[in-house]
């Protein structure tokens, strides 16, 4: 008996708290429930923005993308290798030499030497059977 | 209709989707804001004693509650938008407190420390004034009285009676158990009635 009269003496209270409460909500003056207004109209734009806010980083994305394809590319292309065969060092040996330059100054008289021979073929005689 | 014209079709109409529920989920959204938004703001004005204050915490908990969990259920707005707003809080309240204890130590206390942030209200209801104003001060003693008690009891109770949040609503509002809920909102009736006395029922 005396747990139902406490229960309903903090229902009471409860209640006359809550009917207290409610009418100090609805005497809310119109500037305050302007500004609660314009308050939820910004946290409503922000549903728009988040669905577009994933855009914001499209560009960035993009330049991220563009940048893996490029170190893609250029770590999987063919190296250019320097062959590094006999007849190279031969040849870089010919080049350095002193002599070189003189040969440069004839270098016509060799072109024609070296043509004359691609031209004549070889100069032993072929056995041509009849 | 060749492959890409499908593909379009079909992506047109995923937007479509998208939009439709967009603009269902704002829809609702705007209804549950509106529903609450009045007595949150109540709330928060008694906890922190300033009404401009309280509409930043409003508006603040609104935000993070549209962006971060709009796509969640609309049964479970309710709570997570308390417990923002009870974060929110009690963020301030700490920050007030160190800003005080500054101001303390530089001597430049405020002069608007006691000010009374309840507007005049004009009557709906259609009561006398003497009616009002018994009202007016009855909620002011309520308040008073609110803010005398700890955080914890003073969130129990305004969650479950100005709010009307059961206790598992409450609860996750609160962060807490069920039974943490009930202990607080317990002693904050004890404390509120022995405080505010026989008179004021």
């Amino acid at each position: 008996m005396k747990e139902s009269n406490s229960t309903n003496a903090t229902d009471d209270f409860a209640d006359k708290a809550r009917r207290l409460f409610d009418e100090s909500v609805d005497g809310l003056d119109g500037k305050t429930r302007s500004e609660l207004n314009r308050g939820r109209q910004a946290a409503l734009a922000e549903i728009h923005s988040g669905n577009r806010r994933w855009m914001q980083w499209a560009p960035a994305g993009g330049v991220a993308v563009a940048a893996i394809v490029a170190v893609v590319v250029w770590s999987g292309s063919p190296q250019i290798d320097i062959p590094d065969s006999p007849e190279v060092a031969s040849d870089m040996e010919i080049l350095l030499t002193e002599d070189s330059l003189e040969m440069l100054e004839d270098l016509e008289f060799y072109s024609w030497i070296d043509f004359d021979g691609e031209t004549t073929g070889p100069t032993e005689p072929t056995n041509n059977v009849g | 209709m060749n492959a890409y014209a499908a593909s379009f079709a079909v992506s047109s109409k995923a937007d479509d989707r998208t939009g439709v529920d967009t603009l269902q989920r704002e829809k609702r959204l705007n209804r549950f804001f509106a529903d609450v938004e009045k007595r949150a703001l109540r709330i928060a004005e008694i906890s922190v004693r300033d009404r401009d204050e309280a509409l930043d915490l409003v508006q603040d908990a609104m935000i993070k509650l549209a962006r971060n969990y709009s796509g969640r259920p609309p049964d479970e707005w309710a709570p997570l938008f308390y417990r923002i707003l009870q974060n929110r809080i009690r963020d301030w309240q700490r920050r007030q407190m160190i800003r005080n204890r500054v101001m303390v130590f530089f001597r430049r206390g405020t002069d608007d420390d006691e000010r009374d942030p309840i507007a005049a209200a004009p009557d709906l209801a259609g009561r006398t004034p003497d009616e009002q104003l018994q009202s007016r001060e009855a909620m002011q003693s309520l308040e008073h009285a609110l803010t005398g008690l700890p955080g914890r009891q003073r969130e129990a109770f305004m969650l479950r009676t100005f709010e009307g949040l059961d206790v598992a609503g409450t609860a996750a509002a609160m962060g807490c158990s069920a039974g943490s809920v009930k202990t607080h909102y317990s002693r904050a009736i004890h404390s509120l009635r022995e405080t505010l006395g026989e008179h004021w029922q």
